[in-house]
């Protein structure tokens, strides 16, 4: 049973994290990103099975963390109010080549990431963006002028 | 003024309306997650010895050891006996508490003889010469399991002949 509860609570508080932490810094996978993911993944498996090492462990902590999966996502599908709550809402950071200093700030970005992200995506000036949207997914999606 | 994308609204998604308390939210989420790290530098979720102290005629008993743990940690209790006067059986009586939920991984110096009595643990540690100091080591692990809090007890007996007693409290954290 100890094995089930850890799983949901360590499921709630990874969620709890990714909401915390803002969407631009999960997004990135930097080197130190990524080692970063690794150390927090081995941390929440030690916290989650401790000294388990059976099958039924796994399949229980494995199972637990995919039933919550589902139950997120099914909220997410069904409750308008909760996907705000629960995946966020889009930023729009520029409006016909003029960048909204106020929303990148809000999102802790700076004017210099935001354009090499317009590079990363063959745009070579924020002027000629005619929409750039924060995405919920902390991806930055950019639609050019015609 | 461009047309904006489908799916995006001008007044909720550019202009933030109905959204400035929002990045309020994240600020003390942060600040939450912060209190908690500061908690725990303090010591508050272990494992931080602390030291509990009866002092009697015969003798004075130390018990130090952490008041909080967590599962699957590895820690010690050391019980230090300073006699007074000569206990010519020196016994302690550990309430159940202090083994319940836990893995004994070793008592140094192993006591003379062990029992129970009521379900509490007894280690007769033999004569103690008035002026000496005794001390038994205990380490210890946390079952995964175990959590909560709980007292612990501690009496010093000589023979029947009840010394000296104390009381602590542990919390265990998942």
């Amino acid at each position: 049973m100890d094995v089930v509860i850890r799983a949901a609570i360590a499921f709630a508080f990874i969620f709890f994290l990714t909401r915390v932490v803002g969407r631009r810094e999960l997004s990135s996978m930097e080197p130190f990103d990524l080692i970063m993911l690794i150390v927090l993944g081995d941390l929440v498996q030690q916290g989650v099975t401790q000294s388990d090492y059976s099958v039924t462990g796994l399949v229980l902590a494995a199972g637990t963390i995919a039933l919550m999966q589902v139950l997120v996502s099914y909220v997410n599908f069904r409750f308008k109010r909760a996907r705000i709550v629960l995946e966020g809402e889009p930023i729009v950071l520029v409006e016909d080549g003029r960048v909204l200093l106020r929303n990148l700030h809000r999102e802790r970005l700076t004017r210099g990431e935001l354009e090499e992200q317009a590079r990363l995506s063959q745009i070579d000036s924020l002027a000629n963006v005619r929409w750039a949207v924060l995405e919920n997914n902390g991806q930055i999606s950019f639609i050019p002028k015609q | 003024m461009a047309d904006q994308p489908d799916g995006i609204l001008l007044k909720r998604h550019r202009d933030l309306q109905g959204r400035d308390w929002h990045p309020w939210v994240r600020r003390g989420l942060v600040a939450l997650l912060a209190l908690v790290t500061l908690l725990a530098l303090l010591g508050f979720v272990g494992q931080h010895p602390s030291t509990t102290r009866a002092e009697a005629t015969a003798a004075a008993l130390d018990v130090n050891a952490p008041g909080s743990v967590r599962g699957g940690l590895l820690y010690q209790a050391r019980f230090t006996i300073a006699a007074h006067q000569d206990l010519k059986d020196a016994t302690l009586i550990l309430s159940s508490e202090w083994i319940d939920g836990l893995t004994v991984n070793t008592i140094e110096p192993g006591p003379l003889n062990e029992g129970s009595r009521n379900g509490d643990l007894v280690l007769e540690l033999g004569h103690i010469a008035g002026g000496d100091k005794y001390v038994l080591y205990m380490d210890y692990q946390v079952n995964p399991t175990t959590v909560g809090s709980r007292t612990l007890k501690v009496e010093l007996l000589d023979g029947d002949q009840p010394v000296t007693s104390l009381t602590r409290t542990q919390r265990i954290w998942p």
